[in-house]
């Protein structure tokens, strides 16, 4: 299991970052999701197999786009 | 890190830019829209067919050009079932537009000014909220751009300057007075004192002397400091502190379930009860405009943001004022659970003592400053703590010359000074040598008693002086026990030293309960039968009292100079003091407190004025007004945190 930390830009209510939270968990292999709208970040939990391409289409799919991930 | 910082704080101040575009650009055009609309209602409806065109043609670049992002990501929202805020938006302020043109049918009245004044409130109330939740985060940016960006290196005989990514652990640093430590490291050369108040909350400057470890971010006050650097980029003792707060922003507080399970089902609940109260006033007055106006001032009215950031924007203000005083909270729930701890226990070596053994008192047969020469001569010859102790006290300038010196494992030392024979040890040492000192009994015992280890100094088999030593209380461990026992908490020590000194520290220090003799494992095993009488709170170093960490229900782990250790302890201090106790006490009821208001403004709010607006009686630019302040307050209200006393 990796740890990754999920810069996103575009957020600017609070539904959006639940949203973002439910599309990254919707991906098969993401454990948790925990994203901040005051941080504009998400810090999540995935197995070893889910790739970042991924992650950018979950968020991207609602609306907002990841711009660096740590 | 550099390169992040660039890149951070342009994405924030982006975004409030953005927004204050938007706001001018909409007023510019929904003014003249405002005049129209309040003239219609004083002078009656004369002006009316012009003026349904005058807001629809000013109407559009508000809605669709200045408000676009809303508009698309609200009907993307709505499209793809991840309803959010601008679906709610989108839906209201398109319906009212559209009414604009549908009314030259003669079916329905004109909203589209209306519409337009909806966007124009809306971006105006996202601009103040960013700006707020800005402010939310200062401490947070500060933190971040603390680190500095370049450093000045010596390469062979030359100083060369280098940004601060190209630093490798090894390379030697030179700072001068006033500049900023680039990373952590260790001083080679040099002596100066440091600032370090950014990072620890201790406001005296630290004196930092070679193989001392510096703390990157922090600032050299008067000397010139050769650093050898110690560790870089993700590895120091910064980028450890922000990741900690990071992940504190990013963890859940129990209460905070509820109103994030609103706020996912929210918007599509508004949804279906616009549509309801656009049904249910079609019937009851069969007034088609009417049933528009009330479902759009419903649409508007409805806010999932004050729900949603009433945690996060209090928890945002609560860790970065801790922060700025060294109180790192890693998890949020902490806060949460702080107001029901009812013990707090308290490791004693290094938690409410120094950790580090010092002569407490002489007493002395000969002169003072003899006995101190020849017991610092002899010491110096030792590892042993105590010795050290002594040595540091003597704090001899020359040495002595001693011959034949032996060390006697767990009783003390011997040694010759020209035809002297010198021992300096324990009450078995001296039983063991014959040597006499019921003279001194009375002054052994007390010092004993107060749980001192005492050394008895011989000279030729005569005693000749005690020194007792002791490792003494930090500073601040009386007051902050003191706070603590008068706020009705039962304070615990738990330590692994016998029941004699554990007992003397616990007097000094004013703590009610003492259990000596626990071995480091059982530590474990102490904290969870004090949870059987209430929720505990341990305090203790985050490297040897982990698992009892663990086990707390609030564990708080002091950190102790440059090692924070990140896995352990739910509140970590940067600076090793138990007044941080008090402090992130404090601070975690204030957070708590302001969470519960917000939660509950933002319920009241909420559950409040959509009956309101089902009624018919709010107009929907006031409805739009009104939502766009109920977030605002939840921000305000996190920010004027800052003004409780910590």
């Amino acid at each position: 299991m990796r740890k990754l930390k999920l810069n996103i830009e575009g957020m600017h209510c609070a539904s959006c970052a639940s949203n973002i939270e439910r599309s990254l968990k919707n991906v098969k292999g993401v454990n948790n999701a925990n994203v901040s709208l005051m941080l504009k970040k998400g810090i999540i939990e995935i197995e070893d197999f889910v790739s970042e391409e991924d992650l950018k289409k979950a968020v991207a799919k609602v609306g907002y786009k990841v711009i660096k991930i740590e | 890190m550099e390169l992040k910082h660039h890149h951070e704080k342009p994405v924030e101040d982006a975004e409030i830019v953005s927004w204050k575009n938007k706001l001018i650009w909409s007023w510019i055009f929904t003014i003249p829209i405002s005049i129209i609309m309040l003239s219609e209602r004083i002078f009656g409806y004369s002006l009316m067919s012009y003026s349904i065109i005058i807001s629809i043609i000013l109407g559009f670049p508000v809605i669709f050009i200045f408000g676009f992002d809303t508009i698309k990501s609200g009907i993307r929202g709505l499209f793809s079932f991840y309803f959010n805020m601008d679906s709610l938006i989108a839906l209201g302020t398109i319906i009212a537009y559209i009414t604009g043109i549908l009314s030259f049918t003669g079916l329905v009245l004109d909203y589209s000014g209306i519409a337009a004044m909806i966007m124009a409130f809306f971006t105006t109330g996202k601009y103040v909220e960013a700006k707020a939740r800005g402010k939310a985060s200062q401490e947070i940016k500060k933190l971040l751009e603390l680190g500095a960006k370049k450093a000045r290196i010596l390469k062979g005989d030359k100083e060369i300057e280098i940004n601060i990514e190209e630093i490798k652990v090894g390379d030697l640093i030179i700072i001068k007075p006033g500049e900023k430590i680039p990373t952590d490291g260790m001083v080679f050369k040099g002596e100066s004192s440091v600032d370090e108040s950014m990072i620890s909350g201790e406001s005296m400057p630290v004196d930092k002397l070679k193989g001392d470890n510096v703390i990157g971010a922090t600032i050299n006050q008067d000397g010139i400091l050769y650093v050898k650097a110690t560790k870089i980029g993700k590895d120091t003792f910064l980028a450890h502190i922000i990741e900690l707060v990071e992940e504190a922003q990013g963890s859940k507080i129990p209460i905070q379930k509820l109103a994030d399970k609103i706020t996912s089902i929210f918007v599509p609940s508004i949804l279906i009860i616009s549509i309801l109260t656009f049904i249910g006033w079609l019937i009851f007055s069969n007034d088609v405009s009417k049933a528009i106006g009330v479902s759009i001032s419903v649409l508007v009215i409805a806010c999932p943001c004050a729900l949603g950031l009433a945690t996060p924007t209090a928890l945002m203000v609560g860790s970065g004022i801790g922060a700025r005083k060294g109180i790192l909270i890693r998890k949020g729930e902490a806060i949460q659970t702080m107001k029901e701890i009812k013990i707090i226990a308290f490791d004693k070596t290094g938690t409410i003592t120094k950790g580090k053994p010092e002569v407490t008192d002489i007493y002395s047969i000969i002169k003072k400053d003899k006995l101190l020469e020849i017991a610092g001569s002899l010491e110096k010859l030792s590892e042993h703590p105590i010795a050290k102790a002594i040595v540091e006290k003597a704090n001899l300038k020359k040495y002595i010359k001693i011959n034949k010196f032996k060390i006697l494992r767990g009783r003390g030392i011997e040694g010759k000074i020209s035809d002297k024979e010198l021992i300096i040890g324990n009450r078995t040492l001296m039983e063991e040598r014959g040597i006499n000192f019921k003279e001194l009994e009375d002054q052994i015992t007390k010092f004993e008693n107060e749980g001192k280890t005492t050394m008895i100094i011989a000279q030729n088999k005569n005693i000749i002086g005690v020194i007792a030593v002791a490792d003494s209380l930090k500073e601040d461990s009386k007051e902050a026990i003191k706070i603590l026992n008068y706020k009705k908490y039962k304070t615990v020590m738990i330590t692994g030293d016998n029941e004699r000194t554990a007992r003397a520290i616990a007097n000094q220090v004013g703590i009610n309960e003492v259990i000596a003799n626990v071995l480091p494992e059982y530590k474990v095993k102490k904290v969870e039968e004090l949870q059987k009488k209430g929720m505990v709170a341990f305090v203790g170093d985050g490297i040897n009292d982990s698992p009892a960490l663990k086990q707390s229900n609030v564990g708080i782990a002091m950190g102790s100079g440059t090692d924070i250790a990140i896995e352990s302890g739910d509140i970590v201090l940067a600076k090793s003091s138990l007044i941080g106790v008090v402090q992130s006490i404090n601070l975690s009821k204030a957070t708590f407190r302001k969470i519960k208001q917000n939660l509950f403004w933002a319920f009241a709010y909420n559950t409040i004025a959509i009956p309101l607006a089902v009624a018919g009686i709010l107009h929907p630019v006031v409805a739009e007004i009104a939502m766009a302040l109920s977030s605002i307050t939840v921000i305000t209200n996190a920010n004027l945190l800052r003004r409780a006393k910590i």
